[in-house]
């Protein structure tokens, strides 16, 4: 009885004393940040087809960012919310007819840890308008994601 | 032509179905013999063993053994895991067929039925020289062949559970007359959703509120049947096998893959109902086992068909080109499995038992449903192995082995129903896979000795494993819709390697008993799912590579009977893993457990009656590879009883686990929905009540 005891804390202080830091790995996801007075595009904002959607956020990572991707879809089935704080104004749910699909993605030069993406994005003239989501995703050179998904809506060409 | 090959390569077997254990005892010479009868490091457990121990499925009931985890998907569907490896790199073999679903699946469990199993044999190292590829991680080897002794018996379970609101019915019965017997066992079980100690879930910047902390659509049935005829004679046993199981089960429904979602559909309306999305399984097997003995030499023969039908099924999005999907059929798959085995043991002299045998397997599988992830294909492989045991004396005998295997794969290739725009803006259906066929070859070894002087049994074993890779591995290239990540295979990828050292050190006294299992494991090619920095079509773009990858742990348990009625144990597991090479060089791989431990003490009274209160404490798991979280460490306090009443001709059997006594919100590292932020369940009973006549 005496010799018992010590086997199982021997055994618990050899497990505990396994469990190593994790090195020099990147363990941490890239981040998007707004880029300020200029961020676009906001939560809830509204944009007019046949016109140009800019785009501007930064984009960190505490090692060296990857790539990051664009991609528009139509929200009129209500699928889901953004990751933006608030809701936005919501039209009945309709069918899509020709819905606006946009995926796009672009690299970021090589060695960035700080990546500001400005870009003009074309909106075309026949699409529906409605409410869309607007989906931002990022990656860093390790494989790391983040992404941040934002709500817009797409107005018609009332005269 | 597929009957002609299979003809051709009508087969056998080498391990010994036929041996009939008794209860397991777990001091003395039968647990000396037990140990001695292996070199690799193997637990074997018992009915009694899961009925004490039983969850939800198969695999969480047996990882309380060390080195054995459950990962987890919902309540009613778990994976298995040998010391961290699961999916293709463990081998299941049930009465020595391996088990063939689509087990390269994140969210695909077992198909059996955890009632009918009699015992269960863990090997917890390569075992590729008896199941050939897959069993590179190790075997779990699941036996419901015994035999019945007495004309008419049986033994009927009522089981439920708290968490889920699951209640099931299981019935075994079985009769044996002169040389025939039957056994038949019936399954049937069905839960609710689920609770977890929490009322939201934040997955990247969404939060999905629960109701009543209930994860909704996690609900499931399962039933499953088998029946067995067999024929024993003095030197003939045949046993033919038809078994059956079922399922359907939900998947959670605010994130099916891993895209957070809002439906119409009403998913708090009732916690018993299945909606979209849920999946289907049926596995079907059949299957005759033949043995004979004759003097100085025995010969087994299996042959097996399994088909395993899965479906799943989900509301139809539109997802970047892919337009809305005329119906709800996202995957479905059909695989059609013929094993055959042929396995010779010969007692060459009193210290040479030589076994040899040649085993073939045919896989044909076909996809349908708008989701694209494994294209159709069609394997053929087989081997050739032969293995001597030398026994020097009953307290040291050495285990040698080879075996050569060959495998053919051949895939077909894939185009989307849906165009996509090239880089010029012309719509084309993009082909997805191409046809593909490989020729594999391994030759695998295994060298081993086991040694017992006086209370001691020190085993070591060294050897040589091969997994071909999957067709997964070789032709993937689309969009993972469960995990929303782009997923590319390799054609060109090697068979997978592994060297692995283990040793086993093994102390039997009157009171105090221990083992330490420690092993070293390097594979030169691991085969890994890359997450690279690029997108493709607006996902993360995941590639098959293959890497140089270190392993090394162990597990321990040491045991006291402190008095004649209370006995306490700790046992425990640790294991360390790290790519040496590649793009992920530095890292871990994917879902390593963290170290494991489980405190108990177990008072037993009058005959089989027993308590047994344990502690499960699990360490912080920050070895990680993306897109993973560091997983916090947790504890839990956990209760069970049991105790058999006999009244008159019939036994009463009742058994009560209560988990997390405290209700303790923590994660597990390998589970399933650890990566979209799901706790573990909260407090939950079950209760088992059995009745054998």
């Amino acid at each position: 009885m005496k010799n018992s005891n010590w086997i199982p804390s021997l055994l618990l202080c050899a497990l505990c004393a396994c469990s190593s830091p994790s090195g020099d790995k990147d363990l941490v996801p890239p981040e998007i940040f707004p880029s300020g007075e200029s961020t676009s595009p906001l939560n809830c904002q509204e944009f007019p087809r046949g016109g140009f959607l800019p785009f501007s956020y930064v984009f960190s990572d505490d090692v060296e960012l990857g790539s990051f991707n664009l991609e528009v879809h139509n929200n009129f089935d209500h699928h889901t919310h953004s990751t933006e704080a608030g809701e936005c104004r919501q039209d009945p749910v309709k069918q899509p007819v020709h819905p606006w699909i946009f995926n796009q993605d672009y690299a970021i030069p090589a060695g960035k840890t700080s990546y500001e993406a400005n870009l003009r994005i074309p909106i075309p003239e026949d699409i529906d308008p409605g409410e869309y989501h607007f989906m931002i995703r990022v990656t860093d050179a390790s494989g790391w994601q983040q992404l941040r998904s934002v709500s817009i809506r797409i107005s018609g060409n009332e005269e | 032509m597929i009957a002609t090959i299979v003809a051709a390569f009508m087969l056998l077997q080498v391990q010994d179905t036929t041996e009939v254990l008794g209860p397991a005892t777990i001091y003395g010479e039968s647990r000396r013999q037990e140990l001695m009868h292996l070199t690799l490091g193997s637990v074997e457990v018992g009915r009694n063993y899961i009925e004490n121990n039983f969850s939800g499925t198969l695999a969480q009931s047996l990882s309380t053994i060390p080195g054995v985890q459950a990962r987890a998907i919902g309540s009613g569907q778990s994976k298995p895991a040998i010391r961290g490896l699961g999916f293709n790199r463990i081998a299941v073999a049930v009465d020595g067929i391996k088990h063939e679903g689509q087990q390269w699946g994140d969210d695909h469990g077992l198909e059996i039925d955890q009632f009918a199993v009699d015992r269960v044999e863990v090997i917890k190292g390569p075992g590729a020289l008896m199941y050939g590829s897959d069993a590179i991680g190790g075997v779990l080897g699941i036996y419901t062949n015994y035999l019945p002794t007495e004309p008419f018996e049986g033994r009927v379970n009522l089981f439920g559970r708290s968490n889920n609101l699951s209640a099931g019915l299981s019935a075994r019965l079985q009769g044996r007359s002169g040389p025939f017997y039957w056994k038949l066992h019936l399954t049937g079980s069905d839960y609710a959703d689920y609770k977890v100690p929490t009322d939201e879930i934040e997955y990247y910047s969404y939060r999905i509120p629960l109701k009543n902390g209930t994860l909704r659509n996690t609900a499931g049935q399962e039933r499953d049947a088998s029946l067995i005829l067999g024929f024993v004679g003095p030197r003939f046993r045949n046993d033919f096998k038809v078994s059956e199981t079922w399922s359907k089960s939900g998947f959670f429904a605010n994130a099916h893959g891993l895209e957070v979602r809002l439906s119409d559909i009403d998913y708090d309306a009732s916690r018993r109902d299945i909606d979209l999305p849920w999946q289907s399984v049926n596995h079907l097997t059949v299957h005759n086992h033949s043995h004979f003995h004759g003097n100085g030499f025995t010969l087994d023969g299996d042959l097996a068909w399994q088909m395993n039908h899965r479906q799943e099924r989900s509301e139809p999005v539109s997802h970047g080109y892919m337009p809305i999907p005329p119906d709800d059929k996202e995957r479905d798959f059909l695989k059609h499995t013929l094993t055959g085995k042929l396995g010779g043991k010969i007692v060459l002299s009193e210290q040479n038992l030589l076994q040899t045998g040649v085993d073939a397997e045919f896989q044909h599988n076909r996809r349908d449903g708008w989701g694209f992830i494994i294209p159709d294909f069609e394997t053929l492989s087989g081997g050739v192995y032969v293995t001597d045991r030398h026994t020097v004396s009953e307290s040291l005998n050495f285990n040698g082995g080879v075996r050569y295997d060959h495998a053919y794969t051949s895939i077909h290739g894939y185009t989307d129903w849906f165009p996509t725009p090239d880089e010029a803006g012309t719509p084309v259906y993009k082909q997805r896979s191409g046809d593909i066929q490989r020729d594999f070859d391994s030759f695998t070894w295994s060298l081993g000795a086991a040694w017992s002087p006086g209370r001691w049994v020190l085993k070591a074993n060294v050897g040589k494993s091969f997994r071909v890779p999957i067709p997964k591995e070789l032709g993937a290239d689309g969009v993972n819709y469960h995990i929303f990540r782009y997923e590319k295979g390799s054609p060109d990828l090697q068979p997978e390697k592994s060297y692995q050292l283990d040793a086993g050190i093994n102390w039997m006294g009157e009171k105090l008993s221990f083992r330490v299992d420690p092993y070293l494991n390097w594979f030169p090619n691991y085969i890994y799912l890359n997450p690279g920095s690029s997108y493709y079509e607006g996902l993360q773009m995941y590639t098959y590579t293959q890497a140089q990858v270190l392993r090394t742990g162990f597990e321990a348990q040491v045991t006291y009977q402190l008095f004649r009625f209370l006995e306490l144990e700790a046992k425990g597991e640790y294991l360390w893993a790290r790519q040496m090479s590649g793009a992920k060089k530095g890292y871990t791989l994917p879902f390593c457990p963290p170290w494991k431990a489980v405190f108990s003490a177990r008072y037993s009274f009058l005959e089989d009656g027993f308590v047994l209160f344990d502690v499960r404490v699990a360490g912080r798991q920050d070895q990680i590879v993306p897109p993973e979280k560091p997983t916090e460490g947790w504890y839990t306090l956990n209760l069970s009883a049991g105790k058999n009443y006999p009244l008159g001709p019939i036994v009463l059997k009742t058994g009560i686990q209560v988990e997390n006594l405290l209700n303790r919100r923590y994660y597990d590292h390998t589970n399933y929905y650890r990566l979209i932020g799901v706790p573990e369940p909260g407090l939950n009973a079950s209760l088992m009540l059995g009745v054998d006549f």
